[in-house]
């Protein structure tokens, strides 16, 4: 009688069984030197092994191949996203200057005219001033006074704002109109370009040197390993958010204001501002980090002009804050503004606030409520600033900014008085200022066939990313709420052990923090078994793409 | 045996809810006593009387809030009107499409005829260049922007109460905004300075018309998602032997089905340009047709026919909302007609129109009437969106740009 009757054979075993004899072990060939090579002597103390581990992850960063992998490698280590400093385009706090120029690394430059590289653009903007003069003073007038438009007000900001912002966002519309056809026939950059209105404007970055808050020391302070290192540098997740009226955009990026090596200059460098953001009333929110020049990854025009910002958010400042933190407060919305769109726009090349910029990035920004008009230009030379890395670059990113000028003095019975001419040809010349190719690489850390994820061949894979880049760019809510301690908790079990009894079962009760989750720690999507591949599939989960960082 | 069944008899929640019952509906027992007070001259007072409070009445507190509040739409409204006015919105459309259209307007129709001069024109090639750019308008405008708001809802007519993951991405307002300023941006700068000089754009402006039809008074409420005017008025040279499709009979409806009436409303007609304004003659309106905004009154999908219908009305309240402002409000027959070029898009489907305004009075069918000439649904491109990762655009048709082109400088 046979104890074991099956009708099919082993492969799998046959696999396993080891065949009964064996080799001799092939000899080395090089196994000798003529002199020594000793591996490298690395420091083992904690901080360097941290600093190493650091390194490779940012290394890992660096060579993945598509923007929006990338994207997803900076989210990684969050599964509920990252407890980011909220930068919004329109909140400004008192006396925010400081923080904002750290937190951008910039430089600021106060001007009265544009900065040297603009000088070879003055002949041509003396021509065209004439010509589109008297059109933008009818557009004005008729803005303001001669069309009837019914504005929709929302709660939230308020209606003074809003109006404000209204009636700017019309004017802008008109000047950039008459500007651009003007200029069609004049130089050959504008046609190409792509106007956006409202656009989506968000960056994502880490900066270092910053206090450490009580908490994380606190923490530090309960474990042996962690006693010498209880003011460790950590980071602090950047999220700029913003929306300008209108933003101008091309194949090309815009020529460098100064020479790239000008950035180590030490003249640039900016305050250390090390207090925790909320002394300055910035707020924490968890978020996954998003890079978001207006676009998503593969539109042709990558490279920002020129962006026009409203400032009715100054309306609804304090009066207290005075005129001089009014002009300061501009002044930072510009330099977050522009900061912002131009690492997102980096990060379209493949840098990341890990990985700096090879080469400098340069935007215009212009911020107006119609008749006050402030010009800036930026340029961007570094966007490293994480950990110790906010005291060892030695690069920052410079300003130069004007004073609000008046662009007319007043509008009587349907006429504008006093346009500002000089005014206008420093807006002409931002328009005029034709970007150019560059001679060097322009994504170095993306691959060579592969840049984003549409290149991908893979069919699955590419689907993935794509989603999952979409995904975490909406940051829509999870669909389980936030891990929380509750206060009763936080009362009768954490400050007080008054129920030593009950099981210990929630997170801080075992020693977790539930926020140390990574980004792939769920199970990926069930495939029902109809779904399954033929024949007897036991793949019960879907497979994801997530970069191995 | 088990003593649950036994002790289940008594079921007190039931001897509760009869309890209830009879206490409900208790009558008050006679007792004699107040027979016997009023035999001894003590008056007899309501008890209840004495128990109810009487309300006090409060002012109404002005609250003052971050924004005033509208007024309640009551009979002190200062809107208020007795007669009833029956009021089309851009988000409404006409239960009979064009054919009531016509018939509120009192329009015959051509179909696909434009004047000869935008014909001429549309055939004029444009540079690859251009094209190059429409494409990148078309792809940024349906792929690449990064809006990502709440799409409808997908429903699947077979499971209709299977709830599918909601999508986040363009919406078609957005759409729409995008794809047509990029457009006219486009045309513009390849236009010559002359003309472009000669004209002036605006966005989101509102048009009103009030006006009588047999006896109903009617409203048109319509919003330009872009306006271009010039500065003069645009002219076009018209061929009239064409077969006109004759303003029908609607019979059995009226021609006010689907038209809400309003007691609130304006009774003046507005356009948003001021007289003074050197540039405030219409020559383009462009209406968007957002499916999500525009819906039918009795919930049923809008038709074709209905959009078509949509460019009609849209044309005639901007043409009319002028030629009332330039003669006043109580013309009739206009002493020279006033054009005006329509193009409805929904961003893939263009629907171009031109008018021409004879007459105001639109009462019956006979005498002066308007004219709508109309070449529709013309397509842009087939498809444009996200294939599986990939951003796609398929077959694009580049005489669309032709038209808009011949629209503007016409």
């Amino acid at each position: 009688m046979h104890l074991i009757k099956v009708h099919r054979t082993f492969s799998k075993i046959k696999g396993t069984v080891t065949r009964p004899y064996s080799h001799a072990a092939a000899l080395e060939q090089n196994e000798y030197t003529s002199s020594p090579h000793y591996p490298p002597i690395l420091d083992m103390s904690i901080r360097a092994r941290k600093f190493r581990e650091r390194g490779t992850l940012h290394r890992k960063i660096q060579q993945i191949n598509t923007v929006e992998a990338k994207q997803i490698a900076l989210n990684m280590p969050r599964y509920y996203g990252w407890k980011c400093v909220m930068l919004h385009e329109n909140i400004i706090p008192y006396n925010a200057m400081p923080l904002v120029q750290c937190y951008t690394r910039t430089h600021f430059m106060p001007i009265e005219k544009l900065p040297e590289a603009y000088s070879e653009l003055n002949e041509l903007a003396d021509v065209v001033v004439p010509e589109i003069k008297s059109q933008i003073e009818d557009a004005i007038a008729i803005e303001s006074a001669g069309i009837q438009r019914n504005y929709t007000i929302t709660p939230g900001m308020s209606e003074a704002a809003q109006k404000e912002d209204a009636l700017a966002k019309s004017i802008v519309k008109q000047i950039n109109r008459i500007i651009t056809n003007n200029l069609t026939d004049k130089v050959a950059h504008i046609l190409s370009t792509q106007v956006d209105y409202d656009p989506r404007h968000e960056a994502f970055w880490f900066v270092g040197g910053v206090d450490i808050p009580r908490k994380v020391i606190k923490w530090r302070q309960q474990y042996n390993w962690l006693k010498g290192r209880l003011f460790e540098n950590i980071d602090r997740p950047v999220q700029y958010l913003g929306s300008p009226f209108l933003a101008v955009r091309s194949r090309l990026p815009l020529k460098p204001l100064v020479p790239h090596s000008e950035a180590e200059n030490p003249d640039f460098k900016v305050q250390k501002f090390s207090y925790a953001p909320i002394t300055v009333g910035y707020r924490e929110h968890y978020r996954h980090g998003a890079n978001m020049p207006g676009f998503w990854p593969g539109d042709y025009d990558e490279f920002g002009l020129l962006s026009v910002h409203g400032r009715g958010h100054i309306l609804a400042r304090k009066q207290s804050y005075g005129p001089e933190d009014n002009l300061g407060a501009l002044h930072c919305q510009a330099m977050k503004s522009s900061f912002g769109w131009l690492l997102a726009q980096a990060n379209y090349q493949g840098f990341t606030t890990y990985n700096d910029i090879t080469y400098p990035l340069v935007t215009q920004t212009v911020i107006t409520n119609g008749q006050l008009w402030s010009l800036y230009a930026y340029q961007l030379n570094t966007i490293v600033m994480h950990n110790e890395q906010m005291h060892l670059n030695p690069k920052h990113n410079i300003c130069f900014g004007t004073t609000p000028l008046k662009l007319y003095e007043t509008i009587e019975n349907g006429k504008v008085k006093g346009l500002n001419e000089d005014l206008l040809k420093m807006l002409v010349q931002f328009y005029l200022n034709a970007p150019e190719e560059r001679e060097h690489e322009m994504k170095p850390y993306l691959g060579k066939e592969m840049k984003v994820v549409a290149d991908i061949e893979d069919d699955n894979k590419r689907e993935w990313l794509e989603s999952t880049f979409k995904h975490l760019a909406s940051n829509r809510p999870r669909h389980n709420l936030l891990p929380e301690t509750y206060l009763w908790e936080q009362i009768y079990k954490i400050e007080h052990n008054t129920r030593f009894f009950e099981a210990k079962r929630r997170p801080f009760e075992c020693g977790i923090n539930p926020f140390k989750r990574r980004l792939d720690e769920h199970l990926p999507p069930y495939i029902p078994k109809a779904l399954r591949a033929f024949p007897k599939s036991k793949k019960k989960f879907e497979k994801t793409y997530y970069p191995k960082v | 045996m088990r003593l649950s069944p036994v002790l289940r008899r008594q079921h007190i929640d039931f001897m509760f809810k009869k309890h209830w019952l009879v206490q409900g509906k208790r009558i008050p027992i006679e007792t004699g006593a107040e027979e016997k007070l009023k035999k001894k001259g003590i008056k007899v007072e309501d008890a209840l009387e004495f128990i109810k409070e009487k309300p006090v009445k409060h002012e109404r507190i002005q609250i003052v809030g971050p924004y005033e509040r509208p007024l309640p739409l009551d009979e002190n409204h200062p809107e208020y009107k007795e007669i009833p006015c029956y009021t089309l919105k851009h988000t409404n459309v006409l239960l009979e499409g064009l054919s009531q259209a016509q018939v509120l307007t009192k329009t015959i129709v051509a179909d696909g005829t434009l004047p000869p001069k935008i014909e001429e024109l549309a055939q004029l090639p444009a540079p690859a260049a251009i094209h190059e750019n429409v494409k990148k308008a078309i792809l940024s405008a349906n792929v690449f922007d990064c809006e990502q708001k709440k799409l409808p809802k997908i429903k699947d007519p077979n499971r209709p109460a299977y709830n599918f993951p909601r999508i986040l991405g363009i919406t078609d307002r957005r759409r729409n905004q995008i794809l047509t300023n990029k457009l006219l941006q486009l045309v513009e700068k390849s236009s010559d300075s002359d003309v472009t000089q000669s004209k002036y754009v605006v966005n989101d402006v509102e048009s009103n018309i009030t006006f009588n039809k047999e006896g109903d008074l009617i409203q048109f409420q319509e919003l330009s998602h872009i306006l271009v005017t010039s500065n003069k008025p645009v002219k076009h040279s018209v061929e009239n032997d064409i077969p006109f499709v004759e303003i029908p009979d609607l019979f059995p409806v009226k021609h006010t089905v689907t038209l809400p009436p309003e007691h609130f409303y304006k009774e003046d007609s507005s356009y948003p340009f001021q007289p003074s304004v050197s540039v405030c003659h219409p020559h383009t309106t462009w209406l968007h047709y957002n499916a999500t905004e525009v819906s039918n009154v009795y919930e049923t999908p809008v038709t074709p026919h209905q959009i078509l219908g949509r460019s009609l009305t849209h044309a005639f309240t901007i043409a009319s909302a002028y030629a009332k402002q330039l003669y006043g409000e109580d013309t009739k027959d206009l002493p020279e007609p006033v054009y005006i070029n329509c193009i409805q898009t929904d961003a893939q489907n263009y629907h171009f129109g031109v008018l021409e305004l004879n007459t105001l009075d639109v009462d019956g069918t006979e005498g002066t009437k308007n004219v709508w000439y109309c070449k529709n649904n013309l397509k842009l491109y087939d498809s444009s969106r996200y294939f599986s990762g990939m951003p796609v655009l398929e077959n694009y048709n580049n005489k669309v740009y032709g038209y808009i082109n011949a629209f503007y400088n016409s």
